[in-house]
């Protein structure tokens, strides 16, 4: 919780040299390496509306734009509207005869209203409805032919160069032949079970690339009124620039003819190794639920350290660091401190290729392979400062769920170790200081952990992988600023 | 860093069996409408408005100095009900803090200054900033962070909040201590 | 100072709230505890139907140009004030129907109508007059004008006036409806 309210003292280094507090990083089981929300890949799960927590599914909200079928926010706002109820007497229209019927019972009808800034559907002459949720008159965008006709032209531009690419591809290598591969199965395009089967490239596209008219730009321009600019402009009436913005395919000018907008969806999204594509985190389906099918995250498997208290750091000097490391899994664990230039190199081992990971790849086709360029680089890691490790391996029990209860700490009669309490332990430790440290400048120190890790994950049949293994991991010390 | 300790004046503070520990300086109306499920902190000049519906909080939820609890009304046709409010485990009510809300969810936390509107809805999981206002009857997802005036989602919260919140409420707890000077 | 606490007939005024100076708190107005209303620079006058809650704070502040006899603050009927708001004008009037939301702040020099909304956290401290139905929200406080005024809280009154003898000690009326009225008590004095 601290990691909330405080600043991040401890950085954790992630396998891609970005530096993150350990609660917004992840831990692949199966690469047993940090992976951060940048080097991961992040997925839509589902969508729902965060107001009336009503799940959608996809295709349901593509249609839907997005947005929620019977939740509004607010276009003065953007608050969400809150639907009121009212008792209306039924009025009698004597033009249009309704007088005749006898219906005097009053009739509920409600409006929506925003309780932050008290704009209410009224204001702008919506029409009180007669059921609480949904038949609020729609709008249709001015322009909604021209924005199709430029969808269905890029569309067509989009598959006509994805057709071309294919051809290119089928040229370079010969032809598979005529059964059916898992590509075809799976459908990737229509246009490549076309190219299968002989046929020429869908009619449609074409005729929607010949038939595309590109908009012209107009010499003329209509002038301002004559009142432009003697015109008093009052405030109230008039709508802001994100008032606009906000619904830009009207952008009202006048407060009077703000309309509601329907609220953006959320998604749940769950996230997965790029190395491995194994998920790391996968959210339940029911838009209330906090809990997770999938949990992997660092916090979870790697041992945690905290500042307890630490001497302002002076430049050429020791001082004294107390530390906490906890260890949350639910086997004992080894613990070493180590500088950060002795954690070895792991060296990359080219993954043999298997059947499986070659159609992967054709499945992919085009997934990306950029990224892993990107994600090789390493933290700049802070050198003024270093931790003065001892050279002893530290045992940190399991974690126990029941160990609340426990009696008080026991105190260790070693040096470095100030007590033990279940799966916490407090450490001694020295910050020296270079000489040469910038006074005023922040004081970082960077320390490195060598831990033994049991991999809980049941072994493949084929090859039982070792269970026990000796992960290292690397942290950023935030110390605050060096003194004079 | 580690949560420091936080002393309390004993003579100040009642313990109940539950381990509640309550400020004698509060004001808890209608306290047989109020059920606090152990382990809360109430602390001074706090207010429970129990006289207005009932005010139920979980285990292990703090609510500091100078903050209202205060079940919020709905007016119907024939008249006014107030609602009762309901707060999950693990909830932290920052200082001088108005809470308004309908469901106030588990592992929340609201920061200090802020006010809830009435009838919202505090999904679990999710963190209300210093100084926001959140407007009446608005819904607040899990694992959202809100902030300002009207307080609007800023970010995502960490996928183990609710370890994350229940490790901060009960050290708060275990570092809430009487002073043993008299 | 002199303490001069008026409560009429039909008011609910609970026991744990600071009450200083002049006060006159009219019929159906509910005060909740932990209220401080202090008129320190003149009388203050609450009409009907106001609810005032916990933590508000009215302040009536003594100034140099001070008229006298004091001006009173008078406000007028069905104001809410919300958990933790602070009134400090000392402009003599302030509308009905009014809503100062949870933690707003009035200063000094603000004049206010009828039926405009505070909206929470809002500081107003500039010299100012808001017209009738204004609303003011968010830490920019945007305005807008409101088309109608807020509602009454007549209901919620009803409610709070039968529940809070039940849990709360309250100050006793002192002032009996056979006694003249509010404004001929005004041309009393």
């Amino acid at each position: 919780m601290a990691y909330l309210t405080q600043p991040d003292y401890i950085k954790y280094v992630c396998s891609c040299g970005q530096l993150k507090p350990i609660t917004n990083l992840y831990f692949c089981r199966h690469c047993l390496k940090i992976r951060c929300g940048f080097c991961i890949c992040h997925e839509v799960d589902s969508h729902y509306c965060a107001n009336c927590l009503e799940n959608m599914p996809s295709s349901e909200a593509r249609l839907k734009k997005n947005r929620c079928s019977s939740c509004f926010d607010c276009p003065s706002c953007f608050h969400t509207l809150s639907t009121r109820a009212t008792i209306a007497q039924p009025r009698q229209d004597p033009a249009a005869g309704d007088a005749k019927i006898e219906n005097k019972q009053p009739k509920k009808m409600y409006y929506l209203s925003c309780f932050n800034c008290r704009w209410t559907s009224r204001d702008v002459g919506i029409p009180d409805q007669p059921v609480a949720s949904g038949g609020w008159p729609e709008r249709t965008n001015p322009f909604a032919a021209r924005v199709n006709q430029l969808l269905d032209y890029y569309k067509a531009i989009a598959q006509q160069e994805k057709q071309e690419k294919l051809d290119r591809e089928r040229k370079k290598f010969a032809i598979r032949g005529k059964y059916m591969n898992l590509t075809d199965k799976t459908g990737l395009t229509g246009a490549m079970a076309r190219n299968i089967a002989g046929l020429a490239s869908s009619e449609s596209s074409s005729s929607a690339i010949a038939n595309f008219v590109p908009s012209q730009a107009s010499e003329e321009v209509e002038e301002l009124p004559e009142d432009y600019h003697t015109q008093e402009v009052n405030l109230k009436q008039i709508t802001s620039m994100r008032q606009r913005l906000r619904a830009a395919e009207w952008q009202p000018r006048s407060a009077a003819r703000l309309q509601p907008a329907a609220r953006a969806l959320s998604v749940k999204r769950s996230q997965r190794c790029r190395a491995c594509d194994h998920n790391l985190t996968k959210p339940e389906y029911n838009p209330g639920s906090v809990k997770f099918k999938i949990e992997l995250l660092a916090y979870y498997h790697v041992p945690e350290v905290k500042i307890i208290s630490y001497e302002t750091v002076k430049p050429g000097e020791t001082t004294a660091l107390l530390l906490k490391l906890t260890n949350p899994t639910a086997h004992e664990m080894q613990v070493r401190l180590l500088q950060p230039q002795d954690v070895p190199e792991v060296e990359e081992r080219e993954e043999p290729k298997s059947i499986e990971k070659s159609l992967e790849k054709s499945l992919n086709l085009e997934k990306d392979s950029s990224w892993s360029k990107v994600l090789q680089r390493r933290a700049a890691l802070p050198t003024a400062c270093a931790v003065r490790a001892p050279d002893a391996a530290l045992t940190l029990a399991q974690r126990d769920d029941a160990a609340e209860y426990d009696d008080d700490p026991q105190h260790d009669t070693s040096d470095i170790i100030m007590w033990r309490k279940s799966n916490k332990l407090a450490l001694r430790l020295q910050v020296a200081t270079a000489a040469g440290a910038a006074p005023g400048g922040p004081a970082r120190a960077a320390l490195a952990l060598q831990y033994s890790y049991r991999n809980t994950v049941p072994p493949a049949a084929a090859a039982p992988a070792p269970r026990d293994h000796t992960l290292y991991t690397t942290l950023v010390i935030h110390l605050g600023t060096v003194a004079e | 860093m580690e949560l420091q300790d936080t002393y309390y004046n004993k003579s100040e503070y009642v313990e109940t069996a539950s381990g509640n520990k309550v400020s004698r300086q509060t004001v808890l109306c209608g306290s047989q409408n109020i059920v606090l499920h152990g382990k809360v902190i109430v602390q001074s000049d706090a207010i429970i408005r129990g006289d207005l519906a009932n005010v139920k909080t979980g285990r292990f939820c703090i609510i500091s100095k100078g903050s209202v609890i205060r079940p919020p009304f709905k007016k119907f046709s024939k008249g006014v009900a107030f609602f009762p409010l309901q707060m999950g485990d693990h909830v932290f009510v920052g200082e001088n803090t108005v809470v308004n809300a309908a469901v106030v969810g588990s592992y929340v936390y609201i920061g200090k200054n802020v006010v809830i509107g009435r009838r919202c809805v505090l999904k679990d999981c999710c963190m209300i900033e210093d100084n926001s206002v959140l407007p009446a009857e608005t819904v607040v997802p899990s694992f959202a962070r809100y902030s300002g005036n009207p307080a609007r989602l800023i970010t995502t919260l960490p996928e183990a909040m609710p370890d994350l919140m229940t490790e901060f409420t009960k050290s708060y707890y275990q570092h809430f201590l009487p002073t043993t000077v008299n | 100072m002199s303490q001069n606490i008026k409560i009429l007939p039909g008011a609910t005024v609970c026991e744990d709230c600071t009450l200083e100076g002049d006060i006159t708190i009219g019929g159906g107005t509910v005060i909740h505890p932990r209220v401080t209303i202090i008129a320190d620079g003149g009388p203050i006058i609450i009409a009907e139907y106001c609810i005032i809650e916990e933590y508000s704070t009215i302040i009536h502040k003594k100034s140099d140009k001070q008229e006298n006899p004091p001006k009173p603050l008078f406000i007028g009927a069905h104001n809410v004030f919300e958990v933790g708001c602070r009134l400090e004008s000392s402009f003599g009037h302030i509308g009905e129907s009014n809503v100062f939301e949870c933690r707003s702040f009035v200063g000094v020099n603000v004049k206010i109508g009828s039926g405009c909304v505070i909206g929470a956290a809002c500081n107003l401290t500039v010299t100012q007059t808001l017209a009738d139905n204004t609303v003011i929200w968010g830490s920019e406080h945007h305005n807008r004008e409101a088309l109608e005024k807020q509602p009454s809280q007549l209901l919620q009154l009803d409610f709070l006036s039968k529940v809070m003898p039940n849990y709360h000690r309250l100050r006793k009326p002192n002032v009996h409806k056979r006694l003249p009225s509010r404004q001929s008590q005004e041309i009393s004095k």
